[in-house]
């Protein structure tokens, strides 16, 4: 494996350079499949049967909080990165763990909004406006589940084989899908939830 | 029992009877035939846990030709029921289910992993490469799209096929007009093949972006390695569309949602829309490496090199981006403002153009040269004017005015046959013949394989070009019979004399290959077809290690000018070589995403949820995993380097 | 300390707070759906850049070319994907 020194550490071998641009490779496909998404949803956000409109049952203070958390979390993965390269694995560490805490955050206030709606008699079967809803934001929320998960495979690692070429690759491609996962969530803030609350 | 009932067939016939027992026979003759000559630890070790990107393409190619087998014998079933009026031996609803089934296996089973052989075999090598970008992720692909494949082929003897067309349109393809779980199938086996073509896209982009020969400008790079890369960039744009279309559709029929449904706000044609924001670029999909095999083939055997390489590129990368401009042609007559149909019209009509001048591209290639018609070169120049009367009409079915007329007729029919065969199915069997020798070390024997091209060609014209008529005489598609008064007769009977032709044709081919394995000749050399590009200038068949030393590049045509130039490809000394390791992880990742499958398509939670950890843990496993892979020593290159009959060094 | 808070992620951390609440100005002030959109969609677009450049180091590789043109084309494609659609199913509906 040849190291090259004058690289930052994830980019530093050929293999790694490669996982790099797979990986944005992928995200280009990401976009996509979210771009599919929000297609559907655009065309079905009218489409509400006997069902609740968006206006209905969005409630704006548990939207903030998710934004606020994901919003943090993708900072504060950020600065794990930085710190990465600074080549310290302590506080790496302890951002990339606040980024898991801050995105189980998010996820715990997703579900409880599932539950809300759930009670209000918006479920997955409703409309095909609430069935659109629920994958969409489903589908992120899943994102952020097995992301949750690989960046706890990827803290073990780091915790134990320190900052090496591999875990220093690992890491910045995690905190690439870390982000990709906030962009997306900024595109669901906006033009579901604020457009579903400001639409007359 | 009860709770077997649910995996009967709804509609049986002997003919299902007796592809049950097949299988069971020719599952159970398998398992013996490894055991009896010890082959399973041979299987496993050289195979399923392989990642060489060649023996990946191999699989490939395997499977693809016995999924060509399944899907004809589905053919000549339809072309036998239509050959003549009131015809009994079909019913509508077998018919319906063989055409089901045709489509898709011929389109995602046949053609796609067709080109992904080509794919692999070839872009390595015509780039200089040890292998692809992720090994280990190409493995995957393959054995992902291998499970969807099976998964797709086991329906019609357990639970019952699809039954709503290869474009499985809601609202027929909801539960309430198609109760079986056929339907379940076909949202499920095609999501998880699709999930290894997205990879592949995503490798083959970034082996051909960072992984070329020292010197190999984007520019300089082979016709099919450009047509490889168009292809991988279209998949990775199209195929997270067919993903979400396809997830809507199986909580559709799983869980009840409303996406398609006719209630509740639901939209039908959205599913329309979206398999065809997929379904336009999956041809082009299947089509451009088409393109590339035989922009590899004719500067061969015309012994001239490509004539307009830039326009070739450059109107291939047009074609990617506009292949995405065009679907609502396939559904002009839902119900869209004429405004809108116009637009769509238009781009359909210019997306031709770039199409066109690929075609006077190879004309002016043959064009004063001095040609060699051997078999890909047959296939080569049928192709073209074969293939110009397909986008021809095809030209004629995007006015959209005039395709009120012609849609859901054989005329649609004859079109996308029409540009499939010669262009795509051509293609291949003219690859397979050309790589053959790249492959396996021997050539396919050329007289038994002309034989099989002209009853392809005569057997695809007389095939199908009688549709183009009864479909302007009103014959609409899918119909599995028709009356004597209808006047449909004797045209689909000369279709059936067609299909007859080229299941002959078919025959040939398979003929070819065992007669070639028992008496071809072995050690043709590093390049019995006197080409051009890199992919020869190693042996035949390819050491593992593809190059033995990495080929500089400093023109288009490295290895022509290596014979005939006196440049020199290959510099330097033998250096150790680093290779990837085999795993049996993405066998066995892929294995329960096939019973993950399975279990949805007939809604068993325990064992779905059980599959699905399985399947984290495979991806944990990977995660953790530290691999190095290994080196080949200078030594071993060398031992092989001669045992080859080492052309260098 | 300092050194592991950098001034370039910490002002796009606030820059993207800023966007976050600019968006928020349409649900708190009544105003024209018009106005509203284009907003909403000049907010998102700069902050979807922001995390791009600021914090995905998108720009500092040889393949910054490679990653930005799948970006763009990903993006545009997305984009006629979802207007051609609404024009087919929505705005182009006859019935
Ligand atoms: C010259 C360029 C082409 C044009 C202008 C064109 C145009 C069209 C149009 C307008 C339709 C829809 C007709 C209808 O449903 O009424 C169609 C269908 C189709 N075309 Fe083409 N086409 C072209 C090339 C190709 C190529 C190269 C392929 C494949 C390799 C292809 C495969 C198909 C398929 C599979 C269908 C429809 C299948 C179905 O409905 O089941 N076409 N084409
Ligand atoms: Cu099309």
């Amino acid at each position: 494996m040849k190291v090259d020194h004058s690289q930052p550490l994830e980019y530093s071998t050929e293999q790694n350079r490669l996982n790099i641009l797979g990986f944005w490779v992928f995200l280009g496909a990401e976009i996509m499949l979210f771009g599919t998404l929000f297609t559907s949803y655009f065309t079905l956000v009218d489409r509400t049967g006997d069902g609740p409109t968006g206006a209905e049952i969005f409630e704006i203070f548990p939207v903030l909080m998710e934004t606020f958390l994901l919003l943090t979390s993708s900072f504060v993965i950020g600065l794990g990165i930085h710190a990465m390269r600074l080549g310290k694995k302590k506080a790496m560490l302890t951002f990339f763990v606040i980024t898991l805490l801050l995105g189980l955050g998010f996820l715990g206030f997703e579900i409880d909004e599932f539950m809300v709606y759930y009670h209000e008699g918006a479920t997955l079967q409703t409309s095909a406006f609430t069935s659109m809803l629920f994958t969409t934001l489903g589908t992120h929320g899943a994102h952020v589940t097995l992301g949750f998960f690989w960046g706890l495979f990827i803290i073990i690692q780091v915790a134990k084989r320190g900052i090496t070429p591999a875990t220093a690759n690992k890491s910045f491609i995690f905190s690439l899908y870390w982000h990709f996962l906030d962009v997306v969530w900024i595109f669901i803030f906006t033009f579901i939830y604020l457009e579903g609350m400001t639409r007359v | 029992m009860g709770y077997f009932a649910k995996f009967a067939v709804p509609h049986p016939s002997p003919a299902i009877y007796a592809s049950m027992i097949a299988i069971v026979v020719t599952v159970f003759l398998i398992i013996f035939g490894l055991t009896y000559f010890k082959k399973w630890i041979y299987l496993w070790s050289e195979w399923i846990t392989t990642v060489d990107h060649k023996k990946i393409g191999t699989m490939y190619l395997i499977a693809a030709l016995l999924m060509l087998f399944r899907g004809g014998v589905d053919a000549l079933m339809m072309r036998a029921q239509t050959a003549v009026p009131d015809n009994k031996l079909l019913d509508s609803q077998h018919y319906n289910e063989v055409f089901s089934a045709h489509g898709v296996i011929m389109i995602i089973f046949m053609a796609m992993p067709y080109i992904m052989a080509f794919m692999n075999i070839v872009v390595p090598l015509q780039i200089g490469a040890r292998d692809v970008a992720f090994p280990r992720l190409n493995a995957v692909s393959f054995w992902l799209f291998f499970m969807g494949a099976m998964l797709f082929n086991i329906s019609f003897v357990i639970g019952g096929s699809p039954d709503a067309g290869w474009t499985s349109y809601f609202p027929l393809a909801d539960n309430e007009f198609s109760p079986s779980v056929g339907t379940n199938y076909y949202m499920i086996a095609i999501q998880i093949a699709g999930i290894g073509t997205l990879m592949t896209g995503i490798n083959f982009i970034t082996t051909i972006l960072r992984m070329r020969a020292p010197g190999m400008t984007l520019m300089r790079m082979p016709m099919f390695t450009w047509s490889a890369f168009v292809t991988s960039i279209i998949i990775i744009f199209a195929f997270p569309v067919l993903t979400i279309a396809l997830l809507m559709g199986t909580m559709d029929r799983l869980f009840e949602t409303k996406f398609f449904a006719m209630t509740d706000g639901g939209m039908d044609m959205l599913w329309a829309n979206l398999f065809w924001v997929w379904g336009h670029p999956e041809v082009y999909i299947l089509i451009l490496p088409a393109f590339g095999i035989f922009s590899e083939i004719i500067p061969t055997f015309s012994r001239r090199n490509i004539y307009g390489y830039k326009s070739m590129v450059i109107s291939m990368v047009v074609i990617s981006l506009y292949s995405f401009f065009v679907w609502t042609h396939h559904f002009f007559t839902m119900g869209q403002t004429a405004y809108v149909n116009s637009i769509f019209s238009i781009t359909t009509m210019v997306i031709a153009v770039p199409t066109g001048i690929k075609i006077f591209n190879w004309l002016l290639t043959m064009w004063k040269g001095r040609i060699r018609f051997t078999v890909p070169m047959l296939y080569s120049i049928a192709f073209i004017p074969l293939f110009t009367i397909g986008g021809v009409t095809g030209v004629m079915l995007a006015m959209s005015a005039a395709d009120y007329q012609y849609h859901n007729t054989m005329f649609l029919v004859a079109h996308f046959h029409n540009v499939i065969i010669p262009g795509v199915a051509f293609a291949v069997l003219a690859g397979s013949t050309y790589y053959w020798p790249k492959i396996f070390g021997f050539m396919l024997n050329e007289r038994i394989g002309k034989w099989a091209f002209w009853f392809l060609t005569i057997g695809f014209s007389l095939a199908f070009f009688p549709m183009y008529i009864t479909g302007l005489d009103g014959q609409a598609r899918r119909m599995y019979t028709y009356s004597e008064a209808s006047g449909y007769g004797l045209l689909n009977f000369v279709s059936f004399i067609g299909a007859a032709f080229m299941a002959i044709s078919f025959v040939l081919i398979v003929y070819t290959i065992y007669y070639s394995i028992r008496h071809s000749p072995r050690h043709v050399g590093g390049d019995p077809w006197d080409a051009r590009s890199l992919e020869w200038a190693t042996h035949n068949p390819v050491p593992e290690y593809n190059f033995a030393i990495i080929p500089q590049v400093d023109s288009r045509e490295p290895f022509w000018d290596a014979k005939y130039k006196r440049y020199e490809l290959f510099k330097g000394d033998y250096k150790k070589i680093h290779m990837p390791n085999n795993s049996g992880v993405p066998f066995i990742m892929s294995a329960l995403f096939f019973v993950f499958g399975f279990a949805l398509v007939f809604s068993m939670w325990i064992l779905a949820v059980i599959s699905l950890i399985g399947i984290f843990i495979c991806m944990a496993h990977r995660s953790f995993e530290i691999d190095h892979g290994h080196y080949i020593s200078v030594e071993e290159i060398k031992e092989t380097e001669v045992k080859m009959g080492g052309n260098h060094k | 300390m300092r050194e592991l808070f950098p001034a370039k992620q910490v002002w796009g951390f606030v820059l993207s707070l800023a966007l976050t609440a600019a968006a928020l100005l349409v649900y708190f002030f009544n105003m024209s759906r018009a106005t509203g959109m284009t907003i909403f969609i000049v907010t998102a677009f700069i902050q979807a850049f922001v995390q791009l450049v600021v914090f995905m180091h998108a720009r500092e590789t040889d393949d910054s070319k490679s990653i930005f043109a799948t970006l763009y084309y990903a993006i545009f494609i997305a984009l006629i994907t979802v207007f051609g659609t609404l024009l087919c199913m929505i705005w182009g509906w006859k019935y």
